[in-house]
């Protein structure tokens, strides 16, 4: 055929392999012969995992960029690495709506008292992020800052702490995953299972 | 406090008087959480719910101690704590603090190292810019500008990462020189690209999208104008005194490392929608200067010489001579200048450091006066003020 | 124009407030007396062949234990220790203050240094925020870092730290603080292993029949 300039290269290789891939057979048992999910609708499991998995993938944080870390929370939130995608895209500007508060910035003596009203108005089950090093203990500042506060653990009860000066943004979704982890109720990693690893590897995709 | 006894003399306040009928003003906080105030400032507002009559900013929630830092640490350890300063821009205050570092040291820079100064700060002052448009867009209601600026700007961060090793703070360049050299890979035709791109098709997306859109105009046209005298008197600079007419910059007026050698315009607000200084003649000065910025670059890297990257090599130990003096360098902001005392060792004795946001924003008093809280909240947005350099 | 023009109208002008001119290092500066500093500034802000209008920087300098001889060998500030405890130190700090303005002309494009130095006991200097608005805030940071005092200044006080801070930090003997106002100041020393696992506690012997069940009759 001649050769359009906007159609990308093997695009009709790629579109064969998209019409004919093929659910895997553990997918099917879910659905019967005619594609439709199966009568009997149970879901056999507890409340906590229910509620926890509800709250962790719906964590919203609170605005609460204080100095450089900011900017990079900014980018993990912007389009390249979108925090949007882990339920964590709504930023509340006020505490009482809002679960998370991920301190980012130095914390300096004057801000600390504004920090812990913040903290003090959001409702429970909340959560801290402690961003960057001047969070986690003092950061650059430690020696001569006379107006720093050597880690935001001095002021709230911190789950997560995510190291860097300043994190990227690809660290800073790790520790929004552990903290789901924390949530979750699971220590270390969720391990996924190996079929749905299989499958997601043979899912053909646009270059 | 009772309306009648506040003069003001713009905005709307003289409509809004009626006579005969006392009314009391509300003091209000846009605190230091505040989703529209560019970091950690606080406003103590003076206001009737919809005219601000008294503005005061209250800053030093991010005040970082870095002056006593720079009596404490080695001239080569502060090149880290200027970063933080403008964390928008960070290649322009490390170029602020090296150029007066080697002002006092009488110290020769290689002009290869001066070549690739140049390129990296104009890029940081394009990231900054691109960041500029994109919060000033979302505090006037635009969700898309941030996306867009954001997108480019991680392009940018990707350059200046594989030439200093960080993403976004530097710590890159050391007095007599810069730390690493440009590395292998193709990255300056990478760079040319990049501004092809930007010069081409980036800079009309914007203009179309944001900077001749009819409600950023009726927005920002007439709104919170700042006049030349004005801008004399509380000592703004930067895009903020360009916008209101003055054509002085410092690449141009009073030049330092290579700048005399590049053709370049200053961009100008000349009242094309408006008066000459309100908001959106700093803005679109802000979008001009990338274009700006794009040019320099080409130039900088078109004519890149051979030779050392550093006169002084990494583990030496720096020591300036005693004396004084003051240097001012035109970062993103403004005219970032630092007055370094030296005492012949290691270490500052005093340095002090002359930030553009802390002078621009004693404007606010000012010219805040009379207007409308969502007007002031685009006054603070054309400031384009960074809390870090701020509080230091 | 020339810094030693500068510094003769200016001379000329003042009489014996100017007390000297410095042109030996990198940048010329002018010494001025502390009382005369107000019409110093008004004077090189209206003359026609001067025509100062920007207030470029205004430094606070505490000159404390400054190593005349070029040798580096000034005092050393106290920081924190690698504990996070203050450092402290019976030194006494002695030496005069210090004021540095540095100005600039948009119109005739020179620049000039003017120092003014006060003793310790009285720390006080004329503002020239009525000269140029920007100084109001420079004098006040001056103020709330190093303690020298504007008299004539409109509103001074603190501006980056808290209204009510005691000391001023860019003094050299300045002290850190451990606290304020229950916000702590100190920081942890390293620690190696900042989560320990806890012990774990030992089951009390399943073995032991309790008295009240009634399976055990």
């Amino acid at each position: 055929m001649s050769k359009n300039p906007t159609i990308p290269e093997g695009y009709d290789i790629q579109r064969e392999q998209m019409l004919n891939f093929k659910v895997p057979e553990q997918l099917l048992k879910v659905l019967d012969e005619d594609g439709r999910s199966d009568d009997k609708n149970f879901i056999l499991t507890t409340v906590d995992e229910v509620f926890n998995w509800a709250r962790l993938s719906s964590i919203w944080p609170v605005t609460f960029g204080l100095a450089c870390c900011a900017i990079e929370m900014m980018a993990a939130s912007a389009t390249r690495y979108d925090i949007d995608r882990f339920g964590a895209g709504a930023f509340r500007a006020t505490p009482r709506q809002a679960d998370l508060m991920i301190v980012s910035g130095t914390v300096t003596a004057k801000m600390a008292t504004r920090l812990k009203l913040i903290y003090d108005q959001m409702p429970e089950p909340k959560w801290v992020i402690a961003m960057g090093s001047c969070a986690i203990g003092g950061g650059p500042y430690f020696k001569y800052g006379y107006h720093v506060v050597k880690g935001v653990d001095f002021l709230v009860p911190v789950d997560v702490y995510v190291p860097g000066c300043p994190p990227r943004p690809e660290v800073l979704l790790e520790g929004l995953m552990r903290l789901q982890d924390k949530i979750r109720g699971r220590k270390g990693k969720f391990i996924t299972p190996k079929w749905i690893t299989d499958y997601a590897k043979k899912i053909p995709y646009r270059k | 406090m009772a309306i009648e006894n506040i003069k003001t003399t713009n905005g709307w306040a003289d409509q809004d008087h009626v006579p005969g009928i006392k009314s009391e003003l509300l003091e209000l906080n846009m605190g230091p959480q505040h989703p529209a105030t560019h970091g950690v400032l606080r406003l103590v507002l003076h206001t009737d719910g919809e005219i601000v009559y008294k503005v005061t900013p209250v800053m030093g929630y991010l005040h970082r101690c870095a002056e006593k830092i720079a009596e404490g640490v080695n001239y080569k350890q502060w090149v880290v704590y200027t970063d933080r300063f403008d964390y928008l821009s960070p290649m322009t205050c490390n170029h602020a603090y090296v150029t007066a570092l080697e002002k006092v040291m009488q110290q020769e820079v290689p002009e290869r190292a001066e070549h690739i100064r140049i390129v990296v700060s104009e890029l940081s002052r394009m990231a900054s810019h691109l960041i500029a448009l994109a919060t000033f867009g979302l505090d006037m209601g635009a969700w898309t500008p941030l996306l867009y600026c954001f997108r480019e700007r991680e392009v940018i961060l990707d350059l200046l990462e594989r030439i200093s090793g960080g993403r976004m703070l530097y710590n890159y360049m050391v007095p007599g020189g810069v730390r690493y050299d440009i590395p292998k890979d193709n990255w300056a035709s990478d760079v040319i690209e990049f501004i092809t791109m930007i010069e081409n098709k980036k800079l009309d997306d914007y203009n179309n999208l944001l900077s001749y859109n009819k409600i950023f105009i009726g927005r920002l046209a007439n709104v919170a104008v700042i006049d030349e005298k004005t801008a004399y008197d509380y000592g703004c600079t930067g895009p903020v005194l360009r916008g209101a007419g003055v054509n002085f910059d410092c690449r141009k007026d009073d030049p330092y490392s290579l700048y005399h050698k590049f053709d370049f315009d200053i961009p100008v607000g000349k009242g094309e929608m408006g008066t000459v200084g309100d908001c959106w003649d700093r803005y679109i000065v802000r979008v001009r200067e990338i274009e700006q910025s794009c040019r320099i670059i080409r130039q900088a890297l078109e004519s890149l010489p051979e030779g050392p990257y550093s006169a002084i090599e990494l583990k030496k130990i720096v020591k300036a001579p005693a004396g004084a003096a003051y240097s001012r360098v035109e970062s993103s902001k403004g005219e970032l200048g630092h007055y370094i005392i030296s005492d012949g060792g290691q270490t500052a004795f005093r340095n002090k450091v002359r930030s553009p946001s802390f002078c621009n924003l004693q404007v606010i008093e000012k010219v805040g006066v009379g207007q409308m809280v969502s007007d002031l909240v685009a006054l603070i947005g054309s400031l384009d003020i960074v809390l870090g350099e701020i509080d230091r | 124009m020339d810094q030693k023009e500068i510094y003769e109208l200016l001379a000329e002008k003042l009489g014996a407030a100017a007390l000297g001119f410095n042109d030996e290092g990198v940048e010329a500066f002018a010494d001025v007396e502390p009382g005369g500093i107000a019409d110093a500034c008004t004077f090189l802000r209206d003359d026609g062949r001067l025509a100062f209008d920007q207030l470029m920087c205004l430094s606070g300098i505490d000159w404390d234990g400054y190593d005349e001889n070029g040798k580096g060998k000034s005092v050393k500030i106290l920081g924190y220790t690698d504990e996070g405890q203050p450092e402290t130190s019976d030194r006494v700090g002695e030496g005069d203050f210090g004021v540095v303005y540095s100005l600039y002309s948009h119109s005739l494009r020179h620049k000039f240094t003017l120092r003014v130095r006060t003793p310790r006991t009285t720390a006080s200097v004329p503002t020239v925020s009525k000269i140029w608005s920007t100084a109001a805030w420079h004098e006040r940071e001056a103020w709330d870092l190093v303690g020298i005092n504007f008299e004539g200044h409109a509103d001074l006080r603190r501006i980056l730290l808290e209204e009510h801070w005691v000391g001023h930090p860019l003094r050299k003997d300045y002290q850190m603080p451990s606290q304020w106002e229950n916000v702590p100041l100190n920081g942890q020393p390293y620690n190696e292993n900042p989560f320990p696992k806890p012990e774990p506690t030992p089951d009390p012997t399943p073995d032991q029949p309790s008295g009240d069940d009634p399976a055990e009759g």
